[in-house]
């Protein structure tokens, strides 16, 4: 019964079905990847835009004189939860590789002085390099997303990883130790 | 009455005119408008869901507002500024995406659609004369034998479409494990203790009165006379920990925090109730102090 | 213990579909008393309520062992939000959906219609709820229990929590969505039932216009709902879970006109847009609930995506297969005048049908390309406002030419056009010197004059007839109005809105034309797991002032904040004070303060066309109560002919 009603199926109603068909594996597909968020690589290698400005503790920063220097940048504000969790991993991270040539750089987004300075303390990482960004603008130049997110720019000035949301000690181990000249 | 017609068609005709005059005065563009409002407005906001970054109330979408306003006072054009977004967010930082490649479909479907709706409707008006009555095939009556059979293979069919569920629904469970949802007593405790690190030992202990109100615990209740005592209500911390030694009398964290309440409520008694905790926990990673303390 | 009689129930709705399916199978195919498949659906109905009964108790009884009320109950949630966070979640939301699913299936199978018909309907109603009871028991249950139970639980999403119509919104969109499954199903079902199926449109009539009813006010009760707390000011974002909602909406009211008219009662419009409206509700279901599409209320992650896309496949092969056939009978001879009922109601279905496809390509699209090119994109209101707004207002332009087509003869109907296009030239000229307002906002202006004109001639008429009004017409011109006058307040708050954001010191003003807030004071409070700040502000304007208490609150169990904007409400416009942010001394506020024009005439405007569309379904119960089905002589009862 069933092949007999195909038999008589008006083309235009197959060609309808067809293209149902396939748009459903489409969405099926993309179902199965899921909208992840891009963690990782982030495609070939950027050249880093420009990071520069006055720190927190009063000195001066620049991107472009770190150069030789692995680089971490990671944006975070003190109005934003994750970021608290994650900040005792990074100051952690400074203690164990800035010795073989990392640098950390908190980049900090829409904040008060105040209000990072209690967030530092809180989570003991006073050592932590701050760089205020009270506008945001060094952050859109950066293509930020949201808060945290966190970039690894190699010895040459090139992002080579970058990470939206919280960042674990795997993924650091994974993406910035290679660059490292570890022992 | 031709006059009258004529009259009223020139009404009409000049009404016409107006408000066609209107509609172009209108389509040029306002001269109050924002510049950085207009340009913001072709931008979507990457931490928010369906808003541009003029209207978002997120940090990232007003930081994003800045640059472009700053991009707009050096003298860039709107189409620059949007292509500096583009080179740093991707393609979906547009709130409309470029009119090429899948996006295409965008115009595509609509327009296929207007033109098989529109063939569809003009059929119906002006059927064609060729085509010819369909014989009634579709409908009979089925009967017998063959009423029957169609009766068995619906049977198999929703027996076959509920186990599909079923299968599907079983691969699923096991690639998604449910997070466990977050609980608010834990997240008031954490607060109580990110304040007690801070040292506010009156707001931490508030906390913890709140926490305990939801689950009396009397771990968080020892952690509720510890802030007492530290915000300088021993009275308080040696009423809340009596409560604890209750129910447990050997607890050693309870002891060792009424011996230190004790010491301004009650010094005769402070030394003994110390002591008693050096014998239950000697271990204990205050004992040291509690002994030199005592040795003094 | 609650948990197992939930499930328990669940297996046994599951059940008791399954055979309600097949026993209405046995009554269409082999001509069997239909009694014991109306006691069948009367339990899966009963299974499904004792099911929502179930959970309610346990959310109320706060049984946090139940995996459900753990995730979504709360200790500190008021009793009115605990019965409405029935329907926050998804797993829950779907007893809901089952109960209003089966509340239908009960209430189709009361009818005595064809009996042929009658029951492949009724089988096509119960596969669907077969296929979500299977759904709700096998993959999304509820009711599993959790070890160890939690004291507590965060309570429902909080911006769910904000707003009274949270109570009535979901289960009238379900209510309108699961209506359409009446009309779908007697569609599927007149091409097998044979010359009884000929008389499926008028049988589809009451459940078609409830369903739309309960769908337009679900959609508007949604607008004012995103209005009243999200806090953008605004009420239609073009969100993907809003378009969910507005293409069946778009293609039930292209139906609703195709079934209403007389001359296209033989026409393959009828069971094609039918189809179409149930497809695109399980669409809709589809994107909503699978986590394929990120909105503010699309429910996250949920492993009932593929399933979803299992059903609508299935439906679309089934209609395909199906529905649409050609009527056998010949058309009718003739030609209509150009400007007939027959041609306006056909226009207008072409048009609504093209925006339904410019919606469903515009959230469907950024599901497409990530698969298919890797890149993410985005569709946002500027493309809607290019493609959906034109055509839009022509279809309200259409409904303007509505009451004139009824007259016969072109010139006549055109003579009758004269009085409203000058009625919608005099306000675009007028509005166009006045101010500008911009092109759409004019033209969307012209057409609502135009159309009101139009139908204030009509309801005249209407109402100088000596016989009786008819409902229907009336009905007609009401939802008509409505319409134009939704459009009246969607063009004039877009255009004549202004809004201003700054953060101010106490004492500080912010200023919108000739109204201003001053801050007076921001409160600060917790409790209950939530921070709440409170800011004060003096408002001034439209010759009153008084104080405004626009609330922000941030609830630390699910790390949400949630603006509670304060809205003044005044017949010309609203005025809207939203509170953003405050800095941590309290000692500024960033706060919006907007003013929406005309924003009440497009809630007055969704209320008459529901209202329209309750009176028509009114009058169409009325008529079928005071007709009896006829019998089909044509088709003697099946049972002769099958040999027991």
């Amino acid at each position: 019964m069933t092949a007999g009603r195909l038999r008589r199926l008006p083309v235009g109603r197959a060609t309808l079905l067809l293209l149902v068909v396939a748009v459903a594996v489409v969405l099926a597909a993309g179902l199965r990847t899921g909208t992840a968020p891009t963690t990782g690589a982030a495609g070939d290698p950027i050249p880093a835009p420009a990071l520069d400005g006055a720190t927190l503790d009063g000195g001066r920063f620049d991107l472009t004189e770190a150069r030789g220097q692995v680089v971490l940048v990671n944006v975070f504000a003190s109005w934003c939860g994750p970021c608290r969790d994650e900040l005792p991993l990074l100051a952690d991270t400074v203690r164990r590789w800035s010795p073989h040539g990392l640098r950390v750089v908190g980049l900090n987004l829409r904040d008060g002085p105040e209000a990072v300075r209690a967030l530092l303390a809180e989570t003991g990482t006073t050592g932590l390099t701050v760089l205020p960004d009270p506008d945001g603008t060094q952050a859109v130049r950066w293509g930020v997303r949201g808060v945290p997110e966190t970039f690894v720019v190699d010895r040459d000035g090139r992002i080579v990883a970058r990470q939206q949301g919280v960042v674990t000690r795997q993924w650091l181990d994974q993406r910035v130790a290679p660059l490292l000249e570890l022992a | 009455m031709s006059w009258r017609r004529l009259l009223g068609a020139l009404v009409v005709a000049a009404l016409v005119a107006g408000a066609v005059a209107g509609l172009l005065r209108s389509s040029a563009a306002a001269p109050d408008a924002d510049p950085v409002r207009t340009v913001t407005q072709g931008l979507r906001c990457p931490a928010c869901q369906g808003e541009s970054v003029a209207d978002s109330q997120s940090p990232i979408a007003a930081a994003m507002r800045q640059a472009a306003a700053e991009q707009l006072a050096q003298g860039r054009s709107p189409a620059e500024i949007r292509r500096w977004f583009v080179e740093r967010y991707g393609d979906d930082v547009l709130a409309d995406p470029p009119a090429r490649g899948l996006s295409l479909l965008l115009w595509a479907v609509p327009a296929l659609a207007l033109l098989g709706a529109g063939a569809a409707a003009v059929r119906t008006l002006r059927p064609s004369r060729r085509r010819r009555p369909v014989a009634a095939a579709a409908g009979r009556a089925s009967v017998g034998a063959a009423a029957h059979r169609v009766w068995w293979v619906s049977c198999a069919g929703v027996v076959v479409l509920v186990a599909a569920v079923a299968l599907a629904a079983d691969r699923l469970d096991d690639a998604q494990p449910q997070a466990g949802p977050a609980d608010p007593v834990a997240v008031t405790l954490q607060l109580a203790r990110d304040l007690e690190r801070d040292q506010r030992y009156d707001a931490a202990a508030e906390l913890y009165r709140e926490a305990l109100r939801d689950r009396p615990d009397d771990g968080v209740q020892l952690r509720l006379a510890f802030a007492l005592l530290r915000a300088g209500d021993a009275a308080g911390a040696e009423r809340t920990v009596r409560e604890v030694l209750t129910r447990s009398p050997d607890s050693p964290d309870g002891l060792l925090v009424l011996g230190l309440a004790q010491r301004s409520t009650r010094p005769g008694d402070a030394p003994d109730t110390l002591r008693r905790f050096l014998a239950v926990a000697p271990r204990h990673p205050a004992a040291p102090e509690i002994r030199r303390l005592l040795g003094a | 213990m609650l948990g197992d009689l939930g499930t328990a129930s669940l297996a046994a709705g599951l059940i008791s579909a399954s055979v309600t399916v097949l026993l209405w199978l046995r009554v269409a195919l082999l001509g069997r008393s239909a009694r014991q498949a109306r006691v069948a659906t009367v339990v899966t109905l009963l299974a499904a309520a004792l099911a929502c009964a179930v959970l309610e108790t346990a959310l109320l009884r706060h049984d946090f062992s139940v995996r459900f009320v753990a995730e979504n109950g709360g200790r500190h949630v008021s009793g009115y939000d605990t019965v409405t966070s029935l329907w926050s979640a998804l797993d829950g939301s779907l007893l809901l959906w089952l109960l209003v699913l089966c509340g239908y299936a009960a209430l189709l199978a009361r009818r005595r219609h064809p009996p042929r018909l009658h029951a492949y309907a009724m089988a096509v109603v119960g596969v669907v709820a077969t296929f979500f009871f299977a759904l709700s028991a096998l993959a999304a249950n509820p009711f599993r229990s959790v070890h160890p139970a939690p004291v507590d639980g965060p309570g429902p999403n909080p911006l769910l929590q904000q707003h009274p119509a949270m109570g009535v919104h979901p289960p009238l969109l379900y209510i309108g969505y699961l209506g359409l499954v009446v009309p779908f199903a007697l569609a599927l079902a007149a091409p097998l039932a044979g010359p009884e199926g000929r008389d499926w449109l008028r049988i589809a009539r009451p459940w078609t216009l409830a369903a739309w009813s309960a769908l337009t006010a679900g959609i508007a009760m949604g607008a004012w709902w995103s209005y009243a707390v999200l806090g953008w000011g605004g009420y239609w974002a073009w969100d993907p879970v809003e378009n969910a909602s507005l293409m069946p909406w778009l293609t039930a009211t292209a139906f609703l006109h195709t079934m209403l008219s007389g001359a296209l009662r033989r026409a393959r419009w009828n069971s094609v847009l039918a189809c179409a409206s149930f497809l695109l509700v399980l669409l809709g279901t589809f994107l909503t609930r699978s986590g394929a599409v990120a909105s503010v209320h699309a429910f996250t992650e949920s492993p009932l995506g593929p399933l979803l896309l299992g059903l609508v496949l299935l439906a679309v092969l089934a209609s395909t297969l199906l529905a649409g056939r050609r009527d056998p009978s010949p058309p009718d001879p003739g030609h209509p005048p150009l400007l007939s009922r027959a041609t306006a109601v056909l226009v207008n279905g072409v048009l609504l049908v093209t925006i339904a496809a410019v919606v469903l390509i515009g959230t469907v699209l950024p599901l497409l390309t990530e698969p298919l090119t890797g890149a993410r994109s985005s569709v946002g209101p500027g493309y809607y406002q290019r493609t959906a707004v034109p055509l839009a207002i022509v279809v309200l332009l259409l409904a303007g030419v509505a009451p004139a087509v009824r007259r016969a003869g072109d010139r006549a109907a055109a003579r009758q056009l004269v009085l409203p296009a000058v009625a919608g030239s005099v306000t675009v000229a007028a509005a166009s010197l006045l101010s500008r307002p911009g092109v759409p906002a004019l033209v969307a202006f012209g057409a609502a004059a135009f159309t009101l004109t139009g139908l204030a001639g009509q309801l005249g008429s209407l109402l100088r007839r000596r016989r009786g009004v008819r409902a229907v017409r009336l009905a007609a011109v009401l939802a008509h109005a409505g319409l134009a006058l939704v459009a009246l307040g969607v063009a004039g708050s877009s255009a004549y809105g202004r809004a201003q954001e700054r953060t101010v010191r106490t004492g500080e003003t912010v200023r919108v034309s000739d109204v201003s807030v001053r801050l007076l004071a921001v409160e600060r409070s917790a409790s209950n797991g939530r921070m709440a700040v409170r800011a004060r502000l003096a408002l001034t304007g439209d010759g009153a002032d008084r104080t405004v208490a626009p609330r922000l609150w941030y609830d630390t169990a699910r790390d949400t904040a949630v603006t509670v904007p304060w809205i003044d409400t005044g017949p010309r416009r609203d005025t809207y004070v939203t509170l953003l942010a405050v800095a941590a001394d309290g000692s500024t506020a960033t706060v919006r303060l907007a003013v929406n024009p005309l924003v009440g005439v497009l809630w007055c405007g969704a209320a008459l066309i529901v209202g329209g569309g309750l009176l028509a379904f009114a009058a169409s119960v009325r008529r079928i109560r005071r007709r009896p089905p006829t019998s089909t002589p044509a088709a003697p009862p099946a049972a002769a002919k099958v040999p027991a």
